[in-house]
C-alpha cells in the first residue's frame, strides 16, 4: 500500500474525537439523501405506475364523436386495439377508460356517485406473464381490501349487474351485499336510462379518492351504456419504462392513426336498375365547399341540395346510367364490417353534378351528418382491401379535401394548455365524424408530473442545505488540522517530502472520511427505510394518502442512485478539501518549522 | 226490457271505449306537432317551482327567446341570485350551457337539466315527434291506441319508441285530447322499462291559431318526491333578432 494512504489512514485515526463527528455528520447526511431519493422515487413509482397510469396513462387515445365530449365512443374498435397491440410492443395494459356520473338510489338513501369500469378480464388480450398478474391482482387486493365479498365476483358473479361499492358508500347508501342499487345515468347517446346493480363487494378503499365511485366490471358498463360488442371508449395504455417511452409511443401511434377517405362500396338501387358504386361523405367546412363549387358542375339542381347540409348529391354518368333525377331515392346496399346481414341506406338524391377533373367509378356524394350516420352505425368493410373498383381519392387529388375522413385526427399537442385547448375547440366544433386524440402522460397528467417534480425539488433543495453545512463542516476541521500539523507538515517536508504529497495525503485523509462515512449512511438508510416501511400509516381522509401503498410509505432506492450519491459525497468533500489541502502543501518546510502557538 | 236497454248502453259504450279508433299513431304525432308548431318567433318569462325531497322549494325564473326558422332558442336565468346570469342557448345541433361566474360555454347534452331542475333541454325545443318516435303496434302488426279518460277528459293513450338515438327517454308513452290532440300527459321510460319521469300538460293558451302548454308538471319518478311546475307567462310573437341566438348576446345579459 502507498505509504500516503498509510499515512493519510493513520492521521484519520488520530484525531478520533473530531474525524468521529465530521464523520457522523457525513453519514447523517447522506443517509438523509439515499433516504429523500429512495422516498422520491417511491413517489414517481406511486405517481406513475399507479395514478397516472389509472387517471390518464401513459398513453392515452380518446375518441370524440359529433363532437360531443360526452360520446366517447369509435365503433371500429377491434381495429384500434389491433393497431395498438402491432404498434407498440412494450405495452402492458390496454384499459378502457369509461366513468359516468349516475343518480344511485340505495335502502331510502340517494346519492350521486360515478361508476366506474374495472378491465378484471383484461378484455384486450394483451397477455402477460403469471408473475405480472399476481402482480396486478396485488394492487387490486391493495386498492380494495374486502370488508365483504369477492372483488373478483365482479367478473365471476351471475348477480345483475355486480357492483362493488366503498365501506362508507355503501352506509350512506343503506345497502349491504347482496342489495340493490337503482341508478340513472345518461347513456352514449344521450338518452336517460336507468338500472338496477347488485352490490357484491364492499371494500375499504386504499384512499379518500376510491372511496366515491362505485366499481363495475368495464364490459357490463359499457353495455348499460349503450356500447356495441366492437365499440370502444377511451383507452389507457400501460406501458414499459413510461417515463422515457410515452410521448414516443404517443408520436408512433399518432402517425399510425392517420385515417383515410371514409368510403362505403355497395350496390345502388334506383327504378329496378343498379350499379356499384362508391358513397362518399362530404365535409361540412368552408374549404371543403370552396373545393367542391370549384371542381364540379352543377347538372341539376343548386349548389345547396348538392353540397349543403342536407346535400345529396350523384355524379351525372351513374345517374344517367340509372336513370335518376333529382327527388328519387337511391338505395345503397353493402356488406358491413360486424354485420351478419347487408345493410341498406337510403338516400334522397337531390343533385346529379359534373366532377370537372378526372373521377374514377360512380360517385354518390352524401352531407357529412347522413353519411357518418350511416358509415358509424353500420361500419363497411375496407374499400382498400376488398373492393379494387371501390372510388378512393388519392391524397394528392384534387378533391381529397372536401371528402369526409374515416375520422379526424387531432394534432399532437406538447402542452397540457394546448391539450386544453384542442379540447374546447373540439367542442366547439360542428364535425360530425369521430375526432382522435393521441396524449401522452406528459399533456394529460402534467398535474401529476409537476406534483412529482416538485417533490424533487423540495428534496434537491433539504439536500443541498445539509450539504453546505458539511462542507462548513468539512473546511473547518481542515483548517483546524492543518493548524495543528503544520509543524508535522515543516518536518516531512524537511526530511523530503513532495508537496503534491502533502496535499494528496490530506485529501486521502478527507476521501477515506467521506468514503467511510457515506457507506456508514447508506447503511443506516436501508435500516431506516425498513423501519419506515413497517410503520403502518393511517390517512384514509388525507388525499395525501394516495402517495402511500398498503398504507405504508413507499421507498424505492435505486443502487445507480445511491452510487452516485456516494460518488456526490465523495466530490464534494474532496473538492472542498483541495484548497485547504494546497495552501498546507504551498508552505516552505522552514516557516511551517517555525509555526508555533 | 230496462234491463235490456241497460245491458245495450252499456255495451255500446264499451264498444265506443275499446274500438279501435280510425287514426293512427303517427297521425296523432303530426297533430300534436301541428298543435305546436310555432310560425313565428317568440318569447317569454318562464318560471320553475322546484319541489326536491329533503330539500325544500325552489324558485326559478327565466327568459326564453325561440326562434322560428331554425327552432334555435335562449334561456337567460334570471333567479334565482345563484343562477342569475347563467343561460343555454340551442342553435342546429349544438346546445351550450353558460357559466356567468367562469364565463365559459360549455356544449351540454340535451337533456341536460335547466338549472338543475326536472326541466329539460328538449322540454323548450319543438317537438318534432314522427322524426323521433314511432308507434308501438300489437301482435298483429296494427297501431296499438287504447281509449280511455284522463280526468274527465276522452284521450288516447299509445306508446311510442325512439327510431333515432337523439331523444331524451328511448320509449315514451302518451295521453292526447280525442277532440284537439291536445298531449295531456307523458311518461318516459328508460330502455330498461324504468319510467323515469310523467310529464302533465296542465294549462294550455292559443296564441296565432297554436296551442302553447303554458302550465306543466314534471315529475320525477326515478327519485321519488321531486317535481317541477313549469309556468310561461308574458307570451309575445314579435320577430326577434338573430343577434338574440348568439354567444355573445347570452354574455352580454349577463353582465
Amino acid at each position: 500500500m502507498p505509504v500516503i494512504v498509510l499515512i493519510s489512514l493513520r492521521n484519520l485515526l488520530r484525531q478520533k474525537r473530531r474525524n468521529i463527528l465530521l464523520g457522523i455528520a457525513m453519514a447523517f447526511g447522506t443517509m438523509i439523501l439515499v433516504l429523500a431519493n429512495s422516498f422520491s422515487h417511491g413517489i414517481s413509482d406511486v405517481l406513475f405506475n399507479k395514478i397516472v397510469a389509472y387517471v390518464a396513462g401513459h398513453v392515452n387515445i380518446s375518441f370524440t364523436e359529433g363532437s360531443n365530449l360526452y360520446k366517447q365512443v369509435f365503433r371500429d374498435g377491434d381495429r384500434i386495439v389491433e393497431l395498438v397491440k402491432k404498434e407498440l410492443p412494450d405495452i402492458t395494459q390496454i384499459q378502457e377508460a369509461i366513468g359516468v356520473l349516475t343518480r344511485a338510489i340505495g335502502n331510502g338513501k340517494a346519492d350521486n356517485v360515478i361508476m366506474v369500469g374495472v378491465d378484471l378480464d383484461r378484455a384486450m388480450g394483451i397477455a402477460i406473464s403469471k408473475e405480472e398478474l399476481k402482480k396486478e391482482q396485488e394492487e387490486y387486493k391493495q386498492n380494495f381490501k374486502m370488508v365483504d365479498g369477492d372483488f373478483l365476483d365482479l367478473a365471476k358473479s351471475g348477480a345483475e349487474n355486480p357492483v362493488a361499492v366503498s365501506e362508507s358508500k355503501a352506509k350512506y347508501l343503506n345497502v349491504k351485499k347482496g342489495d340493490i342499487i337503482r341508478v340513472r345515468f345518461t347513456d352514449i347517446d344521450g338518452q336517460s336510462q336507468a338500472a338496477r346493480l347488485t352490490v357484491v363487494a364492499i371494500f375499504k378503499p386504499a384512499n379518500s379518492f376510491m372511496a366515491a365511485p362505485v366499481f363495475l366490471e368495464v364490459q357490463t358498463l359499457k353495455r348499460l351504456l349503450g356500447y356495441g360488442p366492437h365499440d370502444i371508449a377511451q383507452l389507457y395504455l400501460r406501458i414499459k419504462n413510461a417515463k422515457k417511452m410515452a410521448a414516443k409511443d404517443a408520436d408512433r401511434l399518432h402517425a399510425v392513426l392517420e385515417p383515410s377517405t371514409a368510403v362505403i362500396f355497395g350496390k345502388a338501387d334506383v327504378h329496378n336498375k343498379s350499379a356499384m358504386v362508391s358513397v362518399l361523405g362530404l365535409r361540412a367546412d368552408t374549404a371543403a365547399k370552396k373545393i367542391l363549387m370549384k371542381n364540379f358542375a352543377i347538372v341539376l339542381g343548386d349548389s345547396v341540395a348538392a353540397f349543403g347540409k342536407e346535400g345529396v348529391c350523384m355524379v351525372e354518368s351513374l345517374a344517367a346510367a340509372l336513370g335518376v333525377m333529382p327527388g328519387d331515392t337511391c338505395t345503397v346496399t353493402y356488406k358491413a364490417k360486424y354485420d351478419t346481414q347487408m345493410v341498406s341506406m337510403k338516400y334522397p338524391i337531390k343533385a346529379i353534378v359534373k366532377p370537372l377533373n378526372a373521377m374514377r367509378g360512380n360517385v354518390v356524394f352524401v352531407n357529412e351528418k347522413e353519411f357518418y350516420a350511416g358509415y358509424y352505425y353500420h361500419w363497411p368493410q375496407d374499400a382498400r382491401a376488398h373492393y379494387p373498383g371501390a372510388y378512393l381519392p388519392a391524397k394528392s387529388d384534387v378533391y381529397y379535401a372536401a371528402f369526409d375522413p374515416e375520422w379526424m385526427l387531432l394534432k399532437r399537442s406538447r402542452t397540457t394548455d394546448d391539450a386544453t385547448k384542442q379540447v374546447r375547440e373540439l367542442g366547439k366544433s360542428k364535425f360530425k365524424g369521430v375526432a382522435v386524440n393521441v396524449q401522452s402522460m406528459y399533456e394529460s397528467a402534467s398535474a401529476v408530473l409537476q406534483l412529482e417534480g416538485a417533490l424533487n425539488m423540495i428534496t434537491f433543495s433539504a439536500v443541498m442545505v445539509l450539504f453546505f453545512i458539511i462542507l462548513i463542516g468539512v473546511i473547518n476541521t481542515l483548517r483546524m488540522t492543518i493548524r495543528e500539523r503544520t509543524r508535522e507538515i515543516g518536518t516531512v517536508r524537511a526530511i523530503g517530502m513532495q508537496k503534491n504529497d502533502v496535499r494528496n495525503s490530506f485529501l486521502l485523509e478527507t476521501f477515506f472520511l467521506a468514503l467511510f462515512a457515506s457507506l456508514t449512511g447508506v447503511v443506516l438508510a436501508f435500516a431506516l427505510i425498513g423501519i419506515f416501511s413497517l410503520v403502518p400509516i393511517n390517512m384514509q381522509d388525507n388525499p395525501m394518502s394516495m402517495l402511500l401503498v398498503n398504507n405504508h410509505l413507499n421507498f424505492k432506492p435505486a443502487a445507480v442512485d445511491i452510487i452516485f450519491d456516494i460518488l456526490l459525497i465523495l466530490a464534494i468533500s474532496v473538492g472542498t478539501a483541495y484548497f485547504p489541502a494546497r495552501r498546507a502543501a504551498k508552505l516552505s518546510a522552514a516557516a511551517a518549522l517555525r509555526h508555533y502557538e | 226490457m230496462v234491463k235490456s236497454i241497460s245491458v245495450l248502453i252499456l255495451f255500446a259504450a264499451a264498444t265506443s271505449l275499446f274500438a279501435q279508433p280510425s287514426v293512427s299513431i303517427e297521425e296523432i304525432l303530426k297533430k300534436i306537432e301541428a298543435n305546436y308548431k310555432m310560425t313565428s318567433d317568440a318569447h317569454a318569462t318562464v318560471a320553475l317551482t322546484q319541489q326536491k325531497a329533503g330539500q325544500g322549494v325552489k324558485n326559478f325564473s327565466m327568459l326564453y327567446y325561440r326562434r322560428d326558422k331554425d327552432n334555435a332558442f335562449m334561456i337567460a336565468m334570471t333567479e334565482p341570485e345563484s343562477e342569475k346570469g347563467n343561460g343555454y342557448l340551442r342553435v342546429e345541433d349544438n346546445f351550450w350551457m353558460y357559466r356567468r361566474n367562469t364565463r365559459t360555454f360549455q356544449h351540454v347534452n340535451r337533456d341536460e337539466n335547466i338549472a338543475g331542475s326536472d326541466a329539460k333541454g328538449d322540454d323548450f325545443e319543438y317537438k318534432d315527434l314522427t322524426r323521433k318516435f314511432t308507434g308501438v303496434k300489437d301482435p298483429a302488426g296494427k297501431d296499438s291506441i287504447g281509449q280511455e279518460k284522463l280526468g274527465q277528459m276522452p284521450v288516447y293513450k299509445f306508446k311510442v319508441k325512439a327510431i333515432i338515438n337523439d331523444v331524451d327517454y328511448p320509449h315514451k308513452t302518451f295521453w292526447v285530447r280525442t277532440d284537439n290532440f291536445l298531449l295531456l300527459k307523458e311518461e318516459d321510460f328508460a330502455l330498461s322499462g324504468t319510467l323515469m319521469a310523467t310529464a302533465y300538460y296542465l294549462k294550455y293558451t292559443q296564441i296565432n291559431g297554436k296551442f302553447v302548454p303554458v302550465k306543466q308538471m314534471f315529475i320525477d319518478e326515478f327519485e321519488k318526491g321531486n317535481k317541477t311546475i313549469m309556468e310561461i307567462t308574458g307570451i309575445s310573437t314579435d320577430k326577434l333578432d338573430d343577434k338574440i341566438f348568439t354567444k355573445a348576446y347570452l354574455e352580454n345579459l349577463s353582465k
